[in-house]
């Protein structure tokens, strides 16, 4: 849990965050200039004029009625600026090593959890606008950081490049269990990857809860108009070479066919996206369609975001959701209610290996 | 080619010019960096201040440090009842050269400092580096071209110098003489053929330092872009 009291002037309004976070990922957005980068800073202890409380998982950084500020070595907390922020003058060995203070073991593991072998020797001048967003997130890890700071890592990344981050994030949150705080200004992003959200408005706090829940207000749901994904970790059960097919499964038991992907071998993790537009909605049983895939689950709420509806639909309540992206006139000639049971159709090719 | 008095004033020279860039290496790399992070009232006034030597004639910066240092000038004063003679001493030619290249080791440094990002710096403190650990692991890799032009710069500066030299150390051969002086000198008394050597290995001198600097810089460049 992380426990936010602060207060900072900036140059045009004060920033006044007043919230308690969960430990896993929380998004941070906002419109440009209000706030997020400075708040990240903040709690990094780079804005010396910050004052309040900041207390991660029971460890108080600041509390500056009683006289405590860390100082941000002190801190442990890991911060990716937008660029990266690597040291020009370090292959991307020396970065990932720099805060490491010798943990030789942690650093492998960073290495290894970003793939960062083939780069090691490299200078950051050389590397990509992924790898180095790579480099530095190795980086932050191997400093043992007790929560994890990162400003729009993916914003200046195209796509396809975007694409090749998320399976990493995903990573570093399931297998590294930090903390992460999380600025971005994608709504496809934060519903993809972030249980809360946290909405920052000059500096004060807008709206701050399950990111499923703040998709109806029109300030995200205006931004929202695309990218909106389905992410999800499966596990390679057998290949279909024939079939042109690779058979995976869900961490709930869902059973999907993806196109072949004979790179995996069986039991081996795999990361999938689909987009919520690209799911087909049946009222009844479907057979005779050319998708390979098809779920049987319930519609838990149908929300209304830009100018289409989101349905959000699970096997079991608290169970995996898949977002659904349909129009409103199909929502009313369905005749969709929250409660009812549907079949999510979905081709094999709609879905996208990270 | 060089006579043994001639060679001794080279050796000599060479030694003030290295002691007087050590000597300046550490006040300049901290005037440079305040100068470079320093945003507050007053930073202007302290750049042209710093500056000033640079474009003064260097036989008044000679006259006000003979002023300061004379037996009953403001330091003088002090250092005499301490038994320390300055004026007309080797150390006299030390503080003239060290007074005439700071400015240029603190001008090249500062722009060495400018050029680097502060967020780099902030990254390496969440990163477990405290405030002189960042300097010596981040700010001072990065600013070490600057650092390195200015103490070529200096060196070279300090091997040159003349005009505050003969105002505060006078030109006493075996003593307080340098190739500047010696130069000076020679021409006077009409030995052109022995200024002309003695000119030829200050160019010589001049020259190996700064391209020596260049070499290096080119160098680092091509490493970190590779």
């Amino acid at each position: 849990m992380i426990e936010l009291a602060l207060e900072l002037p900036l140059a045009r309004f004060p920033l006044r965050v007043d919230a308690r976070l969960g430990d896993g990922i929380t998004a941070i957005m906002g419109p440009s200039g209000s706030g997020k980068t400075s708040l990240l800073e903040a709690v990094a202890g780079l804005r010396p004029r910050t004052r309040g409380r900041i207390v991660v998982n029971s460890t108080t950084l600041l509390a500056t009625a009683d006289r405590v500020r860390v100082r941000p070595e002190h801190r442990r907390v890991g911060y990716v600026p937008q660029d990266a922020g690597l040291f020009p003058h370090l292959t991307a060995l020396g970065n990932v090593r720099f805060g490491a203070r010798g943990a030789t073991d942690r650093v492998r593991a960073a290495i290894e959890t970003l793939e960062l072998t083939p780069l090691l020797a490299r200078h950051p001048a050389t590397l990509s606008g992924g790898e180095k967003q790579r480099v530095a997130l190795a980086r932050s890890l191997a400093s043992d950081p007790r929560l994890l700071l990162l400003d729009e890592p993916l914003a200046a990344l195209d796509v396809g490049l975007r694409e090749r981050i998320v399976p990493y994030l995903l990573r570093i949150h399931d297998e590294w269990r930090v903390p992460v705080l999380y600025v971005t200004h994608s709504v496809g992003e934060a519903l993809s990857l972030a249980e809360a959200v946290l909405l920052l408005r000059e500096g004060t706090v807008d709206a701050h809860g399950p990111a499923l829940d703040l998709l109806c207000r029109p300030a995200i749901s205006r931004a929202a108009e695309s990218g909106i994904e389905n992410l999800l970790t499966a596990q390679v059960v057998a290949h279909d070479v024939e079939g042109g097919t690779t058979r995976v499964v869900l961490d709930d038991g869902t059973a999907l066919s993806i196109p072949l992907l004979s790179a995996r071998g069986p039991g081996d993790a795999v990361s999938l996206a689909i987009r919520a537009e690209d799911i087909l909605v049946a009222v009844e049983p479907v057979h005779g369609l050319s998708a390979r895939n098809v779920v049987e689950v319930r519609i838990a709420a149908i929300d209304r975001i830009g100018r289409d509806a989101l349905l959000r639909c699970g096997r079991a309540a608290g169970g995996r959701q898949w977002l659904v992206r349909i129009t409103p006139s199909a929502v009313a000639s369905l005749g969709l209610v929250s409660g009812r049971a549907v079949w999510l159709a979905i081709k094999s090719h709609s879905f996208r290996v990270l | 080619m060089l006579s043994p008095d001639e060679l001794r004033v080279v050796g000599f020279t060479l030694r003030i010019a290295a002691l007087g860039t050590v000597l300046l290496l550490v006040p300049g790399i901290m005037v440079a960096l305040a100068l470079a992070r320093y945003q507050g009232p007053g930073k202007s006034i302290m750049e042209t201040m710093l500056s000033l030597p640079l474009v003064l004639p260097p036989t008044a910066v000679g006259l006000l440090l003979l002023s300061v240092l004379a037996r009953q000038g403001l330091l003088g004063r002090w250092l005499d009842a301490a038994g320390i003679q300055v004026v007309f001493t080797w150390k006299a030619v030390l503080l003239a050269t060290m007074v005439m290249a700071f400015p240029l080791f603190v001008r090249s440094a500062r722009t060495g400092f400018e050029e680097v990002d502060p967020r780099l710096v902030g990254l390496a403190r969440t990163l477990g580096c405290g405030p002189l650990a960042a300097f010596f692991r981040v700010t001072l890799p990065l600013a070490w071209r600057g650092i390195l032009a200015g103490t070529m710069l200096a060196f070279a500066r300090a091997l040159g110098e003349f005009g505050a030299t003969i105002m505060i150390a006078g030109n006493i051969p075996g003593r307080t003489q340098t190739l500047a002086l010696a130069i000076f000198q020679a021409s006077q008394v009409g030995h052109d053929d022995r200024a002309q050597v003695l000119a030829a290995v200050t160019v010589l001198l001049a020259f190996a330092t700064l391209w020596t600097a260049e070499l290096f810089t080119r160098r680092r460049a091509r490493r970190a872009a590779t």
